[in-house]
């Protein structure tokens, strides 16, 4: 196989370090077909064992190698060294997350706002020797947000999150929607509560980055648009009622 | 001297360890995991095709059974099986597969609603549950959430360093916390591996980089077996280049395999199921195409979906359409993938009984690194899904109730010698002036296990890799390690895998050359035929004083009586 040099600029932190930021340049022999995560841990290996970041599957789909690369946030393991000709790569962490060293960023953020939707399934009392059932539409309508890698990569490209750390995020809320239309979950109020608000789905810009950056598609902003549509519905529903209880005691 | 303590710790993050925490924490035990990824990282995650359970879901002329299945599994382990883990296994997997979509696992469905099932290698009926081709990912997923409502503390990238045993019983790890740089002793009434394969001694495999069998070794190190070592899976498709897994759903749902000459080869190995062969088998027809000059330039065959359909490959296999579009630039509904064998699953492990207890008292393990054993020689696909969700839900129960019966003591002058002496062979290891580096060694190891110890085995080579692994381990003392501190410190971390890793290696080469038989993955070309009079046994190899040792024992036989296996 054919190999060339390709040289690597590396935004780094370490804060034991003066200074604590600094760019480092490499430059790695690759090989066709060859990714960027390999590129890295070339360099991890031969060159620099001090180079931090994160890895376990190399095959997109365990979510730990978000990074920024020219610009754009994408997993290391999907983005080809040879699409890199030209224009070699200046690599940066997830931004909005603060670093913790090198490429490693710290996404606690990120998992607070994952516990405050209590993203598991609170399920309907159904027989424990059969499954709940449930027809195929059903399932397609929930499977594109159960790709989710929960990666970060939509956080980073968020301009709600990059203005308030708080907010729930694209990730969070795609999560909330996934079991708000669960058949098998019994809340429906409850997440709509959680996610009514500014940290919640009103705070996004609906500018659809998230979707447009997600590697597995998920959607998040359609999610929020849709639940939007519920909370609102939901609460004229409410007044709706409250006028009617009211026009009651009138008469 | 910091000392953390829980009744029980669990090392691994994967679907056993997050699915035993559940249920030792329902017991109501103070458990902590500790893993050297996020859980959600995990190599669970990757898994694809689906998980076996006899739930006759899909249409078939007779419904199956769990005992249909354990058939299967046992007939597939090529007789090495324990044959009372596989019932266990079996009976109970369908009450766990239910578990699950209560939790909230998303599986395709059937046209009724119920969990949709597709034909896998080597079984008689359409028996592994599926969520698309990421089972795994949903898998694990649908834990990490319960895992979250019980709100069980997980050390997030720590390693586990190694053992801590007193008076013969398991009582805490050192612990290494990566991002401080510190090693902090854990005491434990109760201690649980869950710590996956060791893929990663093979230049080719499907798994992760961070499968590098440090459970294992651990045990090992402090003189617990491990079992049948030399029984390595190898996945008949992987994407060519990257190895990645291409599952064998994509063969279940219809998928075929043609060699360079354009021709269905399978029907040369086993003409009845032809592409849905038990995996040894499968993968021993690619590598014969491949050797024989049959497979493409550079070493692959063809894995054809194209016929299938667009609809049915993004209903069911969006995920190895997303794989080969990304690694190989291959659109999967418009050309044939191209795949090779590659390493996948390690059959071997930590011995266990039906309830995860080794022969070190507080010692468990389960899943991946443990050997009960349910796949004997040779894994069903599918069934390792099942294995994790069995036993950790039964390991679970057994580690709480043990957790309860332990008195606890800090032992707080024992965990600081221990820290002390582990903290002066570091200083040793980063004092060496040698020339090695680990890389290196890694990649030889590496490549040597793939070339010589790999789907063909013969004396010649075996004798080649024993020496080699030797003088591995030899240049190994000749490592050095060039930045001090433990914080981020990858070339320490790489290290200690390697020092494992080239253990374990020779674990398998030494099982591999006493091994004078072929059964399911062991396949001699000097020793073609399976030898019960001889070898229906387990391996066990023990490391010693003077060098490692094995040793044998019986394999449990119940209502199966061994036979030739024919498919």
């Amino acid at each position: 196989m054919k190999s060339s040099l390709l040289t690597l600029r590396v935004k780094r932190f370490q804060k034991e370090k003066d200074p604590q930021r600094w760019v480092e340049i490499y430059q790695v022999e690759i090989k066709k077909r060859m990714n960027l995560l390999e590129a890295l841990l070339r360099i991890q290996d031969e060159q620099d064992g001090t180079l931090a970041f994160r890895y376990s599957c190399r095959g997109a789909v365990c979510g730990s190698c978000a990074m920024k690369v020219n610009g754009k946030i994408v997993l290391a393991c999907r983005t080809h060294v040879e699409d890199f000709f030209g224009k070699p790569p200046f690599i940066e962490p997830l931004p909005y997350f603060p670093v913790i060293r090198d490429l490693i960023v710290d996404m606690s953020t990120f998992f607070i706002s994952h516990k405050k939707i209590e993203p598991y399934l609170h399920d309907k009392p159904v027989s424990t020797q059969t499954e709940y059932l449930m027809d195929e539409d059903e399932r397609n309508e929930i499977n594109p947000y159960i790709q989710c890698i929960l990666c970060g990569i939509c956080f980073s490209s968020c301009p709600a999150f990059q203005k308030d750390s708080e907010f729930l995020g694209p990730a969070i809320l795609a999560k909330a929607y996934r079991f708000l239309i669960d058949p098998r979950d019994k809340r429906n109020d409850e997440i709509l509560k959680e996610v009514d608000g500014q940290k919640g789905v009103w705070g996004c810009k609906t500018v659809f980055n998230c979707v447009k950056v997600c590697p597995k598609e998920v959607p998040p902003t359609h999610a929020i648009v849709e639940m939007r549509t519920k909370i609102v519905r939901y609460k004229f529903a409410s007044i709706i009622s409250q006028l009617l209880s009211l026009s009651k005691q009138i008469d | 001297m910091d000392l953390l303590s829980h009744d029980i710790l669990i090392v691994g993050g994967g679907l056993t360890g997050l699915r035993a925490a559940i249920e030792a924490k329902k017991a109501g035990r103070d458990v902590a995991i500790l893993s050297k990824v996020h859980p959600l990282r995990s190599h669970s995650v990757a898994a694809q095709g689906g998980i076996n359970a006899a739930l006759g879901n899909a249409l078939s002329p007779i419904k199956d059974t769990w005992e249909n299945h354990a058939f299967d599994t046992i007939k597939g382990s090529d007789y090495l099986a324990d044959q009372d883990a596989v019932e266990v296994m079996c009976r109970e997997g369908v009450e766990r597969v239910i578990e699950m979509e209560h939790w909230g696992t998303l599986f395709s469905r059937t046209k009724e609603g119920k969990i949709a099932q597709r034909p896998f290698g080597g079984t008689g009926f359409p028996r592994t549950c599926y969520a698309a081709d990421r089972t795994g990912h949903n898998l694990l997923h649908t834990l990490y959430e319960q895992v979250t409502s019980l709100q069980i503390l997980v050390y997030e990238e720590w390693y586990a360093l190694s053992l801590i045993v007193e008076d013969g019983r398991c009582i805490g790890v050192l612990a290494l916390n990566f991002f401080q740089g510190k090693i902090i002793p854990i005491y434990v009434r109760a201690l649980l591996f869950a710590t996956g394969g060791y893929g990663r001694i093979y230049l080719r495999s499907t798994n992760a980089i961070i499968n590098t069998g440090s459970g294992c070794f651990l045990a090992y190190q402090v003189g617990v077996p491990l079992e049948d070592m030399e029984f390595i899976q190898f996945h008949p498709s992987s994407l060519y280049g990257t190895n990645i897994l291409i599952t064998e759903a994509a063969r279940g749902e219809g998928g075929y395999l043609f060699n360079a000459q354009g021709e269905r080869f399978m029907k040369r190995y086993v003409p009845h199921l032809m592409e849905l062969g038990p995996r040894d088998i499968v993968a021993r027809g690619i590598q014969t195409e491949i050797n024989e000059g049959r497979g493409f330039e550079g070493g692959y065959v063809h894995l054809d979906l194209r016929h299938l359909g667009r609809k049915k490959i993004l209903d069911r296999l969006p995920g190895i359409r997303q794989i080969a579009i990304d690694f190989a630039g291959i659109d999967p509904i418009l050309e044939p993938i191209p795949i090779q064998p590659a390493q996948h699953y390690s059959m071997g492990g930590i011995p266990t009984n039906i309830n995860g207890e080794t022969p070190l008292d507080g010692l468990f393990a389960a899943g991946e690194c443990a050997c009960v054993s349910v796949h004997g020689a040779n894994r069903l696909g599918g069934n390792s899904l099942l294995e994790t969700i069995v036993f950790g839900t039964r390991v679970g129960k057994k580690i709480a109730q043990k957790a309860k019966k332990e008195k606890a003591g800090p032992h707080q002058a024992l965990f600081q010698e221990r820290l002390r002496a582990f903290q002066s062979k570091l200083e040793e290891i980063s004092e060496r002036k040698g020339e090695e580096t680990c890389f290196q060694l890694r990649d030889e190891m590496k490549s040597l296990m793939t070339y010589r110890v790999g789907i063909f085995r013969k004396e010649s080579d075996l004798q080649m890799a024993k020496r080699t692994i030797k003088e591995l381990g030899k240049r190994f003392l000749n490592v050095k390690i060039k930045h001090k501190g433990l914080a981020f410190n990858y070339e320490f971390i790489q290290y200690l895998e390697l020092e494992g890793m080239l253990h374990l290696a020779e674990a398998i080469i030494e099982g591999a050359l006493a091994r004078k038989e072929s059964r399911g993955s062991h396949f001699r070309t000097d020793y073609l035929h399976r030898d019960d009079e001889h070898w229906l046994r387990h391996t066990l190899a023990y490391k010693t004083p003077e060098g490692l040792r094995l040793d044998y024992k019986e394999v449990t036989i119940t209502s199966y009586p061994p036979k030739e296996r024919t498919y």
